[in-house]
């Protein structure tokens, strides 16, 4: 296979403010004709940026490249191969390229479309732009191919839809078609999937497979996902911190890696870290056993036995949709619908389902921040979701939440400080403010922060750290139920796993129940004790999670757990 | 652990560090000079800009006929400013520090009502004869020698001389149409504007975050309620609601406050309306619900130092806008009778055939110094209270 690009020592310095980033430092790695080059990393590692270096479309004023060079095979026209230097080329040459010859796909399918034409007209316009001679006619005919192409249903009458009548992954395909249309020869796609569901995202990670297949186009892949690198990867690069730490074949980058970095990814992923937790249970079941607090102690063969705590019978939320000027309601969204569900103390739950399902709605309804419709919670026999706000007061101690967004979960005005003493002087927890601070160090203690990052406020704070906080606050309060909503989506696989672990420990020190709300299916292998499976505000499947992952009874699952990429094991 | 944790020092209180970050830029620290000048000027008017002398001695004897002159809305002032000095000193707590300007001013204020009786006959020019006369061994006068009413009837006709114009008498900012002196009259008339902005804008923020915050925290039909009630206020004519009361009750500064304070909360009320409703979904307003923190502290610590960045902002235009409708007012010749006022003198710039411009220069500049002072700290509040907008700054 003959080569198509060749970066070599490619420095991006980015300036903020007085301070100047090494973006990317020193990178180099070549993509040869037809290929697939993977680069993996955890955010801010450079990834992104190293491809918009590499198509030029950083801004001029803050982005430097004093090192380096891009080489990219420019196919005229007339099919003579001319070799360029991406770094010096004129811009009235880089437009050239761009799009005809590199295209380029973004991360969110919500905001690259723009929204006041028609996905017809944006393509249209790309095509003509690039071959000045193609008449509107031909241009039209060749998108319906290219949308027919990217498995659009119905093309010809999609072509004159507007981007919000499409769905994320549908925008996301016509965001391949308009870069296809083209028939370029590097298709740059920056994180294509990462916004979607894992169904949708296996749907385009085969689509983009087909269509390299047929148009010979190579492809830079930019994810922070093992699971799809190890689909779609013939080379993968390992970055961090603006340095290529590895670079290899898939196989032997998955399977023999040398560096240590690539390691200790590979190692904190949800599936890699399977052998541990059992090693961990085990050993720490045997420490209380020794010290006499074996009744306390909830292995995962001992679920089964802990008691009820929770119970939800025939529970709905729905909401109301209004129209017309008299608002008057024509219908329901109905977010959950009928669930009945069991918790028992001491189990991780965990509720799985794709985006719009309805589980983090089940999530809130349970702790009365989302009144349901109909049907009854019970925690510990007692119905709680008719309670007045008054009289749920004292249960707002046992039940707690954790957030996704580690950004906008914790009150950017407060110190840690007050954000972990408030519940306590609500619940009357600690003597006075001195002892509510110590029990708060000592909470932090036990995320794994410390004591002098009471004083400090949010945003001093990553988002790993900022999500130990969120725990802690859960936590202070000593309660005995915990809904995890999707606390691990939006962090790092190494942060991640850390979390996990922590999450762990804390269940088996203080006998917790978690449920457990995500939508990642190797998480949920890892962690939970049981499994329920929603879509559309119904439960479909519910069961023990190993006896669900070995045999999905119900359709929808196996067809969930089908599309989960996944890192072959060796 | 042993160890008790302790509250590091200067490390505490939100608002100490919001004010500290607001007042380190240079436009915010020139407005605050310029509004703690007027402060300074409208406690010590009295002392600043007076026809009797501060001090006087006769056969030996010492008199101080300023002191003698004082109301009990002048006494009030200087023992609040007294007690606000000392607790600038002390530093007690947030709530004492409320408390004790609130006893101040109802105790000092009660009293002062009760026992301070300034002469009623007031003769400015008795002074200024006497001392002609050399009946003083010496005397010590205010820096203006004349009272924002003397209307030098000693002189003859004065009126409306421009600065300096008259040879025998200093008159730095020149005469007013009854021959008082400028600079005199505005002294006393930084009181008003001072005391109208504050206080219009304090009642209107008030109503406005109160009934704001409801709305947009409880939404659906108390929103909707709400929503009409702004509508109803927002209808109102202020100026026509003003006339109307002038009418019925005299013209009085506190009705003026007041008025202006009830009509112009629903601007606030909007703003933190909206705010709420989107702070609402925020994940850390449902953490505080899930913690069963009770109905106030979600409020009021957790929702509305997150959503006050624009009702603060607002409020320093709402500062300005109240002073001009006193203005406005003044302008129009429905403000106080005798009493001096910034936009009463703009008035008469225009009054008679000549233009007259020391009496639109000054008074109007006045305006524009404090109104300008009041947005440039708001604008600058606004960038202090913002963690992101400054975290991206940087």
């Amino acid at each position: 296979m003959s080569l198509l690009l060749d970066v070599d020592g490619l420095k991006t310095y980015l300036r903020a403010g007085s301070r100047i980033v090494q973006a990317v430092d020193d990178v180099s790695f070549q993509i040869k004709k037809g290929e697939t080059v993977c680069l993996v990393g955890e955010s801010g590692s450079g990834k992104s940026v190293c491809a918009l270096s590499i198509i030029r479309l950083l801004p001029q004023g803050i982005a430097t490249h004093p090192a380096g060079g891009i080489r990219f095979n420019f196919r005229h026209n007339e099919g003579e191969i001319e070799q360029v230097d991406m770094l010096t080329l004129q811009e009235e040459r880089l437009r050239e390229i761009r799009g005809s010859r590199i295209a380029m796909i973004f991360q969110e399918p919500m905001t690259s479309l723009n929204p006041v034409f028609t996905i017809g007209d944006q393509i249209i316009e790309a095509l003509q732009l690039h071959w000045p001679h193609m008449s509107y006619d031909d241009a039209r005919n060749r998108t319906i191919e290219a949308l027919r192409q990217v498995q659009i249903p119905d093309a010809e009458q999609r072509v004159n839809e507007y981007p919000h009548r499409l769905s994320g992954g549908q925008r996301q395909r016509v965001m391949i078609a308009m870069a296809m249309a083209c028939e370029p020869d590097l298709l740059i796609a920056d994180e294509p999937t990462t916004a979607l569901d894992v169904t949708v995202q296996a749907e385009i990670l085969r689509l983009m497979k087909e269509l390299q297949k047929n148009h010979g186009t190579s492809i830079l892949f930019i994810t922070h996902d093992f699971g799809v690198v190890s689909q779609m990867a013939d080379q993968v690069a390992v970055m961090r911190r603006g340095k290529i730490v590895e670079n290899g074949a898939l196989d032997q980058v998955l399977h023999k890696p040398e560096h240590e970095y690539t390691k200790q990814l590979l190692a904190a992923l949800p599936e890699n870290l399977e052998r541990d937790r059992h090693a961990f249970t085990i050993a720490d079941a045997s420490i209380l056993e020794n010290s006499g607090n074996a009744a306390s102690v909830n292995s995962e063969n001992s679920t089964t036995a802990g008691e009820l705590l929770l119970q939800l019978r025939g529970l709905q939320v729905y909401f109301p949709i209004r129209t017309g000027v008299f608002r008057h309601t024509t219908g329901h969204v109905k977010a959950v619908d009928d669930v009945d569900m069991e918790i028992r103390r001491g189990e991780i739950l965990a509720l799985v389902g794709e985006s719009g399902c309805g589980k983090t709605t089940l999530g809130r309804a349970i702790l009365n921040l989302i009144s349901p419709t109909a049907g009854e919670v019970a925690y510990q026999g007692a119905v709680i979701n008719q309670l007045s706000g008054r009289e749920f007061r004292p249960f707002r101690r046992q039940l707690q939440i954790i957030f996704q967004d580690p950004m906008s979960s914790l009150n950017p005005r407060l110190t840690v400080a007050s954000t972990l003493v408030e519940p306590m002087a609500v619940h009357g927890i600690g003597a006075d403010k001195e002892d509510r601070l110590s029990r708060a160090a000592a909470v932090l203690e036990s995320v794994g922060l410390e004591e002098e990052h009471l004083w400090r406020y949010p945003h001093e704070f990553s988002g790993g750290q900022r999500q130990r906080i969120g725990i802690a606050r859960a936590l202070v309060l000593e309660p005995q139920f915990i809904v995890c909503d999707e606390v691990t989506s939006a962090l790092d696989v190494s942060v991640q796993a850390e979390i996990l672990k922590i999450l762990l420990e804390l269940r088996a020190q203080k006998n917790l129940t978690l449920l457990f709300i995500t939508h990642n299916i190797s998480v949920v292998e890892f962690l939970s004790d049981r499994m329920a499976v929603m879509r559309e505000g119904k439960v479909l499947e519910f069961g023990n999670t190993a006896d669900i992952g070995r045999a999905p009874q119900h359709e929808y699952t196996q067809r969930l757990l089908d599309a989960v990429p996944r890192v072959p094991v060796n | 652990m042993t160890e008790t944790i302790k509250t590091p020092k200067g490390g505490s209180g939100y608002a100490k560090r919001i004010l500290r970050e607001t007042f380190f830029q240079l436009g915010a620290r020139l407005g605050l000079y310029w509004i703690i000048l007027l402060v300074l000027i409208a406690v010590f008017a009295p002392f600043i800009a007076n026809s009797h002398p501060l001090i006087i001695s006769i056969d030996g004897k010492l008199q101080s006929p300023a002191l003698q002159h004082l109301t009990a809305a002048d006494i009030t002032l200087l023992g609040l400013f007294a007690v606000s000095v000392v607790m600038l000193v002390v530093r007690p707590r947030m709530t004492a520090t409320v408390t004790l300007l609130f006893g101040t001013l109802v105790l000092i204020g009660g009293l002062s009502t009760l026992l301070v009786k300034p002469p009623q006959l007031t003769t400015y020019e008795q002074y200024r004869q006497q001392a002609e006369l050399n009946i003083y061994d010496w005397a010590v006068w205010a820096p203006v020698p004349y009272s924002a009413k003397d209307y030098l009837r000693d002189s003859g006709d004065t009126g409306l001389e421009a600065p300096l114009e008259a040879g025998d008498r200093t008159h730095l900012f020149g005469t007013d149409e009854n021959g008082a002196d400028v600079l005199s009259r505005m002294v006393h008339a930084a009181r008003i504007a001072l005391g109208i902005g504050f206080v219009a804008t304090g009642i209107a923020m008030f109503i406005g975050v109160i009934i704001g915050g409801l709305m947009g925290y409880f939404s659906g039909v108390t929103d909707m309620i709400g929503m009409r009630l702004v509508e109803i206020f927002e209808a109102i004519p202020t100026l026509f609601l003003l006339l109307t009361f002038v009418a019925f009750f005299g013209r009085s500064l506190y009705i003026m406050m007041v008025i202006i304070g009830i009509t112009s909360w629903s601007g606030y009320a909007r703003y933190i309306r909206a705010e709420f409703l989107k702070l609402r979904q925020q994940d850390f307003v449902q953490a505080a619900i899930a913690c069963g923190t009770p109905l106030p502290s979600i409020l009021f610590r957790h929702m509305l130092p997150n959503g006050i960045a624009p009702v603060l902002v607002g409020a320093s235009f709402g500062v300005a806008s109240a002073i001009l409708a006193e203005a406005t007012l003044s302008f129009l010749g429905l403000g106080l009778v005798d009493d001096p006022s910034w936009g009463q003198m703009l008035n008469q710039a225009v009054r008679s055939s000549t233009f007259n411009w020391w009496m639109a220069a000054f008074p109007g500049g006045a305006i524009f110094l404090t109104v300008f002072a009041y947005n440039l700290m708001g604008e600058s509040m606004r960038d202090a209270i913002d963690p992101y907008l400054k975290k991206s700054a940087s």
